[in-house]
């Protein structure tokens, strides 16, 4: 069977508990979802995140909510990305913005020059970073660095904090003092609900005016799996152990092959390689990651850290297309 | 059962029980090999261009082209596939060994050069193929881009010792993969002039030398949650950004065109015919200078008060001036500023560079170039990237 470690899925299944409330929530799917679960949830939320439930907004899955600030917002402002970033949201900025600034990231730091940004930032903005960086796991900005953001009147901070729980790192505490910054975040990566679609954005002053009746109706599987989550959060914390442990094994592993590994802060890893279609060859063995020679450079590829059985049967393939190519090139 | 393929109309029709069964229309595929291309790499020479070939088989050097040839021959399970092939081991000896329906165009000598690649891909074009394979260096590729130009796409197999033309596929397997796949567009890639002569020196000079049209991969391997049918295609991202550079030409200035499509698209906007690879100016809409050297160069600059370069990078090493770019010299590129210089390319080839380069062949002019710089990538949109 294939194994996918190609979209940064959780390898692990919901917890039992979580699964029967989703299954619960199958009972009654004729129905819209009822205010008081989506009031519920939103207040686990802003527990969970030490803000008021009044500054989240769910939606089935974060991306969409980013798109929406972009609707919102892009008419009269400069939109500033990072290249590369998560590639839909930049897909949709390159379709819907009226001015779109790029700045490109390049290897082997993939940082992001502080000075440069702030820079552009001489007319109303809106930044969109994802932090940490997708593919590069890098962190883009810092809280020094936001705050200096932020203290630009004219400039709105969108930060994507979808893999803050594998990161560490986030902006949640700086929602209340600064009124133009927002967060999205997303429980299909830490908490295993990538079937869900669960996105919610924690939103600054500036935001709430523009989502003022922003109900979403969640699907109730979603809501009740989340809720469920949200009240027994140690079993997502155990598993982003397992996995960051294995992050750290699986890297140490990849880099006695020779294959060029960017350490990030994520559950995935980047690397490159300039054996020749690895990507498919890899396929070949049953294991799919992610190629990013469609939208990026040639050579590089990210691997979503899976289950330990997983990555041994990935690091063999590896192991044995790296000796391949070996005794082809002698 | 009575089976016949009538092969001039490219139909394959089953004649059963008198009925003619017509099973579809098949696609007419060009397929040309160099077979030397590749024998330098095994003897440490790097290239067969001249006569360079010679000493190659002098040393030992045994063929590459044929194992890439039956290699991607191997991976292509398309049945409904009418290949022209050349004779011998320009094709026909390779192609023989598979169960491909196909007809030999032509005929050669026993030892083939690059006039032979050209006169048959003629010839194939007359046949009406609608893509070539073909399989070499980067020699190779410019006798393809002089036989065929931007005419039909081209599948590139690598073979050669060098490949530094975008023009390729990366691999065997790419290359199967798009002759497998119906592709939805095509895109310009470069062909390069790599010096080999300074090339066996360790010193890599390339230029532009053409464009072929190359059909875009789609990477089939990884399911997405998007499909990215929200690209722009390559010749709309380039009118969009003609677009935005027209709106904003400046009165009485000098535009000096560097080479490429891109800029061709420009020109058409400004209301000239511009050429391909040359370096051509215009001032309020009128062509002032066409395919134009340094001396041109400096003596149109020398009229105007307002002076302004476009240029766009090379896909694959990013080279906005090289040292292959005779033209923009340390002084040409002194006199104009920085300031004044316009980059431009397609989202799609920005993404892919890690950086851009110079190498005008002077320290202090390059010193000046470096730092960050801006590209417009289409209609507002422009990407900050760093200049080495």
């Amino acid at each position: 069977m294939m194994i996918k470690l190609h979209m940064n899925e959780n390898p692990y299944s919901p917890a039992r508990s979580i699964q029967k409330a989703a299954i619960k929530g199958l009972e009654n799917v004729n129905r819209y979802s009822e205010s008081k679960f989506l009031i519920e949830l939103k207040k686990l939320l802003g527990n969970y995140n030490d803000t008021s439930s009044e500054r989240i907004v769910l939606s089935h899955g974060s991306d969409l909510l980013i798109r929406e600030i972009i609707n919102i917002f892009s008419k009269d402002r400069k939109i500033i990305m990072v290249n590369p970033s998560f590639f839909p949201v930049t897909q949709y900025a390159l379709k819907q913005a009226s001015r779109l600034t790029r700045i490109q990231i390049s290897p082997p730091d993939f940082k992001l020059d502080s000075n440069l940004l702030l820079k552009e930032l001489n007319e109303p903005t809106l930044i969109i970073i994802d932090n940490p960086n997708n593919p590069t796991g890098k962190f883009m900005i810092d809280k020094g660095f936001a705050e200096k953001i932020l203290q630009k009147k004219d400039v709105l901070l969108l930060a994507d904090e979808a893999y803050y729980e594998f990161s560490g790192q986030t902006f949640a505490s700086m929602i209340e003092k600064y009124p133009n910054l927002a967060i999205t975040r997303t429980m299909d990566k830490a908490f295993s609900l990538a079937g869900l679609r669960l996105g919610y954005l924690i939103m600054g002053d500036c935001f709430k005016d523009h989502f003022p009746d922003f109900l979403t109706y969640l699907s109730n599987p979603t809501l009740f799996a989340a809720i469920e989550a949200l009240k027994k959060p140690e079993y997502m914390t155990s598993n982003v152990d397992k996995i960051l442990s294995e992050k750290k094994r699986v890297e140490k592993e990849l880099l006695k092959t020779g294959i060029q590994v960017f350490p990030g802060n994520a559950n995935f890893l980047l690397i490159k390689t300039k054996i020749l279609d690895f990507g498919k060859r890899l396929n070949d063995e049953e294991v799919n990651i992610f190629n990013l020679s469609d939208e990026w450079m040639e050579g590089y590829y990210r691997i979503s850290i899976g289950l330990r059985k997983e990555n041994d049967v990935l690091l063999s393939a590896i192991k044995k297309i790296c000796n391949d190519d070996k005794n082809r090139n002698l | 059962m009575n089976r016949f393929v009538r092969t001039e109309e490219c139909f394959i029709k089953l004649n059963i029980n008198n009925s003619t069964l017509e099973i579809g229309r098949m696609k007419k595929i060009g397929l040309i090999v160099n077979p030397i291309a590749g024998m330098g790499g095994s003897v440490g020479l790097k290239g067969t261009d001249g006569g360079i070939y010679k000493e190659a088989i002098e040393l030992g050097a045994k063929p590459t082209a044929p194992k890439r040839i039956e290699d991607t021959l191997a991976l292509v399970n398309r049945k409904d596939l009418y290949f022209f092939v050349a004779p011998g081991k320009m094709g026909e000896d390779y192609i023989k060994k598979f169960d491909f329906k196909y007809e030999v165009v032509s005929e050669i000598g026993t030892q083939t050069n690059a006039d032979d690649t050209k006169r048959i891909i003629r010839e194939m074009v007359e046949k009406n193929i609608e893509l070539l394979i073909f399989v070499g260096g980067d020699g190779t590729a410019r006798d393809v881009y002089d036989a065929l130009g931007l005419k039909i796409p081209v599948v590139g197999i690598p073979s050669g010792v060098k490949m530094f033309s975008p023009a390729f596929a990366l691999s065997t397997y790419a290359a199967a993969e798009i002759i497998n796949n119906e592709y939805a567009e095509v895109i310009e890639k470069e062909v390069l002039d790599i010096d080999e002569e300074a090339f066996r020196e360790g010193k890599l000079g390339a230029k532009l030398y053409g464009y072929l049209k190359v059909p875009k991969k789609l990477n089939l391997l990884q399911g997405k949650k998007e499909a990215s049918n929200v690209n722009k295609s390559e010749t709309i991202i380039k009118e969009d950004i003609a677009q935005y550079i027209f709106e904003n030409i400046e009165k009485d200035t000098l535009y000096i065109l560097g080479p490429g499509t891109t800029l061709a698209t420009i020109a058409c906007k400004m209301g000239v015919e511009k050429t391909l690879l040359g370096i051509d100016a215009v001032v309020n809409g009128q062509l002032v200078g066409t395919d134009l050297n340094e001396e041109g160069l400096l003596g149109l600059i020398k009229k105007y008060l307002k002076i302004k370069i476009i240029v766009t990078p090379i896909g694959g090493n990013g080279f906005i001036f090289g040292r292959a770019s005779k033209q923009f010299t340390p002084e040409v590129l002194k006199l104009i500023g920085k300031e004044n210089v316009i980059i431009v390319a397609t989202e799609d080839k920005v993404s892919r560079l890690e950086c851009l380069r110079v190498d005008t062949g002077e320290a202090e002019s390059d010193n000046n170039l470096i730092g960050h710089a801006k590209v417009i990538t289409g209609y507002k949109t422009e990407t900050i990237i760093e200049v080495k």
